[in-house]
């Protein structure tokens, strides 16, 4: 069909032979269904037989671009591969870099960590149920997640100072601590999100024409999952528990009481479950980390090391002793200008929105990295376009990869 | 004596509001429709804004609730540049979705809107059947601006179409017809002078208007059916490649086919313009009862639009298993019901059987 | 985490068999094979429990003429070994890196093993679809992630004629 025979010729046509009966589309770039990347469907009738991701459009090269920067200024850089997840996206960085520094960061900013680390997954959650709302045509669960993602982007706001580029964990600690009347609202927010989550489930889940959409579909057996090594929430909903905050705890998730949702099924339906459970679980772990705060007294968010060389008005401030609105609230420290960290190599992983993320970070003692390594969970199921989607239909497409919370920024870094 | 107004009064008697030539420019025709479609259109965006918490048109007259945004939109349409790629086949690819327009308004020159003879288009004889044959004709002209766009998004979404026609038509047919056998005969206005006592055929028989309710949302890929021009899988499926008012023309051709088979249904299923009983004269024989029959047409429409708000769209295969496996069987069931009720007399039993012979 | 880190340190050397450095390091363990041995070891690990591949890094070292490439891999099905990552490292010439396909063992490096082709220039040998992943062709051939290519940073005044402004681009 792709013979050039009497077709026009365009400038940067390419032409090429495909076996007969094949029919090739390409989704994206410019496709109002596939965000930044390119899907090459090669179809037999209505049926995907071969499926071709074709990604990096939104590439940047962020581990040569971290190379020539200030180990401090990698922070806001990688938090560019995912804005609405970005305490998890930089967390293992800071992690993998506090390894390499020999610093552990106090209670406190573990705990606050964790806290905001859990409201970016909610955040990145209801993102990935908005888009996949839209891939349906179920424009309400869209409008429905966008705004609700609007409550935890302005928990991160209160919190950190930025809706999402919030650049909160620094190498010992954190950027700031917590206003007094934080709980309040987070407790008003996870109560409203429980209940919303029964309503998502009743227009959008238990929806029969949403449920015929997406059982069955894409069904990702054990074995296939673990085998492709899919990250994070669709390798849970094919029956594998494996969570980092469960396998190698990092932060506060030692200390904090969740369980890990499993789903047997490996289809669309039980992956889009799989979140809305963890959202669940979520925000329980945000109240007990937010109890948690609200008992301890402030004893500081960052690793002496680190605090000590802050100027004396710092300290006032977060002491309390200075009169301003945002009292106990230092702001940003410029204490990691002349940084440098000591010569080694490490390797921190943790759990964010869209699946495990792992950085391994190489140092030669210089004020730069040698080289930083990242890859993300989206990067790791972009295999599984490729091995779940042929044998189904073409308009199953969108109904698998939305169940797969896509997001190329983040698996082109 | 030749005057300027008996040159008007003819140009307007003969001419305007000639039946045939009314109806299928005035009402229920193009301008109607495109009032209703911009009404629609409207209600849709406000109801779906409903439902999903924000406002829908706002910023433009706030005070009508946005509803002059419809008339920019209409003008912006109007007015962009339509952008004809090299590789279509030009002639078709202008002809089609005007061919389209014009074949989706032809149903409404086939039904009465009012029980006086002076203002019916066509002899009523086999009104219903003539409508409903008409309304088959629309649908393959989607299926050439596919073809004759030359995309592969289109070019799949006309495909689509065509699963999508085959599977729909016979669901729309039969359920339609099945008013026929009930009170045997093929006349529109004795159909709905048969429900002027309140009992409408919808009540009657509700698998036929459920049937019909279904093969309209089909037929005009409204929601959860938007399988033709499923956004998210093939862009804007068989009009991919059309740009401006020609895009406009496609998106009127869809609504004048809702718009079609609601008027079709509010005279069949829901008595037409039924407690009223057209007078004499323009006003009262004509204009009245028409726009009773598009206030029930009306609310056919603004439910199926606000089903965009509860569903997300089927797989092809799972609306053509809808289509074959349950709504056909329903529109025979439906057909078997309306052949029942011919058999034991329903209308006649109720005392208002104005069927005469 | 020391004691039990030794656990699995001794565990890895009995199922690879003597000849291989286990090193600890900062949140892995890193095992240093010869490219001619990679495979087997490969196998060995994933008989041992590792079971997918979490990232592929290579690492350029100039003044060694040497390019490392890492297999970080670790578990998702048994509990005790996905507490750890292993890293399955190998050093190829710099001028002329090859190292064996690890696909056929582990499906999940496919993706990896492409990025680190177009960023450094390595073959893996038995992948069975080694194209450019992420960049286009043209950078690609220039192998970006290598310590000889120079990031330029854009210039913050306006070049003056095209030519001039299409030179400093490093792309067509």
């Amino acid at each position: 069909m792709a013979e050039a025979s009497g077709a026009v010729a365009l400038p940067g046509m390419e032409v090429r032979q495909l076996e007969r009966n094949l029919y090739e589309v390409y989704i994206g770039p410019a496709h109002p269904g596939s965000g930044h990347m390119r899907i090459i469907v090669r179809v037999e009738g209505d049926v995907m037989v071969e499926v071709d991701p074709d990604i990096g459009f939104v590439h940047r090269t962020m581990e040569k671009l971290s190379e020539g920067r200030d180990w401090m200024k990698n922070i806001p850089l990688f938090e560019r591969m995912a804005i609405l997840d970005a305490c998890n996206v930089t967390l293992p960085y800071v992690e993998a870099v506090e390894k390499l520094l020999d610093v552990d960061p106090p209670e406190r900013a573990k705990y606050l960590r964790t806290l905001l680390c859990e409201i970016n997954r909610v955040a990145s959650h209801l993102y990935g149920f908005g888009i996949f709302g839209v891939f349906l045509g179920h424009s309400t669960l869209y409008m429905w997640a966008f705004g609700d993602r609007e409550i935890f982007v302005e928990l991160a706001e209160k919190l950190t100072g930025a809706r999402l580029t919030h650049s909160y964990p620094m190498f010992g600690g954190v950027r700031r601590d917590m206003p007094d009347d934080f709980g309040k609202h987070v407790r008003k927010a996870t109560a409203y999100m429980r209940r919303r989550l029964d309503e998502y489930a009743k227009i959008f889940l238990n929806n029969p024409n949403i449920r015929s959409r997406l059982e069955g579909v894409g069904v990702i057996p054990k074995g296939r999952a673990v085998e492709m090594g899919l990250a994070g929430p669709n390798v849970r909903a094919s029956g594998v528990k494996y969570d980092v905050r469960l396998a190698e705890p990092y932060e506060a998730y030692d200390r904090v009481d969740f369980e890990i949702p499993v789903y047997e099924e490996g289809d669309s339906l039980a992956r889009a479950w799989q979140r809305v459970d963890e959202m669940r679980q979520s925000l329980s772990i945000m109240e007990q980390a937010v109890d948690w705060l609200e008992k301890h007294p402030r004893e500081g968010f960052i690793h002496e090391k680190f605090w000590k060389t802050a100027p004396p008005i710092y300290k006032q401030v977060y002491a309390g002793a200075v009169p301003y609105a945002g009292k106990y609230r230092v702001k940003m420290i410029p204490l990691y200008a002349s940084l440098r960290v000591p010569a080694g190599r490490s390797f921190a992983r943790v759990e964010s929105g869209r699946g495990e993320i792992t950085y391994y970070v190489e140092s030669d003692g210089k004020d730069t990295p040698y080289r930083v390594r990242v890859v993300s969970g989206s990067f790791r199921n972009v295999i599984a376009f490729k091995y779940a989607m042929p044998g189904h239909r073409l308009a199953d497409l969108p109904a698998i990869y939305g169940s797969f919370d896509y997001f190329p920024p983040e698996w082109d870094r | 004596m030749v005057t300027a107004y008996v040159i008007w009064y003819d140009f307007l008697r003969y001419l305007i509001f000639y039946p045939p030539v009314y109806q299928f420019i005035i009402i229920p025709g193009l301008i109607a429709a495109l009032v209703v479609a911009v009404f629609i259109i409207w209600f849709e965006r406000k109801a779906a804004a409903r439902v999903q918490m924000r406002y829908g048109p706002y910023e433009i007259s706030p005070r009508t609730g946005g509803a002059t945004q419809l008339i920019a939109d209409l003008i912006r349409y109007s007015f962009q540049e339509i952008i004809v790629p090299r590789t279509v086949d030009a002639a078709i690819y202008f002809a089609a979705p005007v061919a389209a327009v014009i074949l989706s308004l032809m149903p409404l020159n086939a039904i009465p809107l009012t029980s006086n003879p002076a203002f019916w288009p066509i002899p009523m004889d086999y009104s219903l059947l003539v409508a409903v044959a008409l309304t088959t004709l629309s649908p393959i002209f989607v299926i050439v601006m596919a073809w004759a766009s030359n995309n592969k998004f289109s070019l799949i979404g006309g495909v689509r179409e065509s699963f999508i026609v085959t599977a729909y038509e016979l669901v729309a047919v039969l359920s339609m017809l099945s008013v026929a056998a009930s009170m045997s005969t093929f006349n529109l206005v004795d159909i709905v002078e048969a429900q002027s006592g309140g009992l409408w055929y919808g009540l009657l028989n509700p698998p036929a208007f459920l049937a019909a309710f279904i093969a309209t949302l089909m037929t005009t890929s409204g929601f959860p059916f938007e399988i033709p021009d499923a956004e998210s899988e093939i862009v804007a499926g068989p009009y991919t490649e059309y740009s401006g008012l020609m895009y406009g023309l496609d998106m009127g051709a869809a609504y004048i086919k809702r718009w079609v088979f609601s008027v079709l249904m509010a005279l069949v299923f829901l008595g037409g313009w039924a407690p009223y009983v057209p007078g004499t004269g323009f006003v009262l024989g004509y204009l009245v009862p028409s726009l009773i029959v598009s206030a029930k047409a009306l609310v056919i429409m603004a439910v199926m639009s606000f089903l965009r708000a509860v569903y997300g769209r089927y797989r092809i295969d799972q609306a053509l298993g809808v289509a074959w496996e349950i709504l056909i069987p329903l529109a025979m069931a439906a057909f078997g019901v309306g052949l029942a009720e011919a058999y034991f007399h329903v209308y006649a039993h109720l005392g208002v059987m104005a069927v005469a012979g | 985490m020391s004691t039990s880190a030794q656990g699995i340190v001794d565990r890895l050397k009995s199922a690879l068999g003597e000849g291989i450095s286990v090193e600890q390091l900062k949140g892995y363990l890193e095992l240093q094979v010869d490219p001619g041995r990679l495979v087997d070891v490969a196998r060995r690990l994933k008989e041992s429990g590792f079971d997918h591949v979490k990232s592929v890094t290579a690492v350029d070292y100039p003044a060694k003429k040497q390019i490392k490439v890492i297999y970080h891999v670790s578990s998702m099905l048994d509990e005790e070994l996905a507490r750890y990552v292993v890293g399955l490292a190998t050093s190829v010439d710099r001028d002329d890196p090859v190292v064996p396909s690890l696909v056929g063992v582990w499906l999940s490096a496919e993706f990896h093993e492409r990025e680190v082709y177009e960023y450094f220039g390595v073959r893996f040998d038995g992948h069975p679809d080694l194209r450019p992943l992420l960049l286009t062709p043209d950078l690609a051939a220039q192998k970006i992630l290598r310590k000889d290519f120079k990031v330029v940073e854009e210039d913050d005044y306006l070049k003056l004629t095209f030519e001039e402004y299409t030179s400093t681009k490093r792309w067509v």
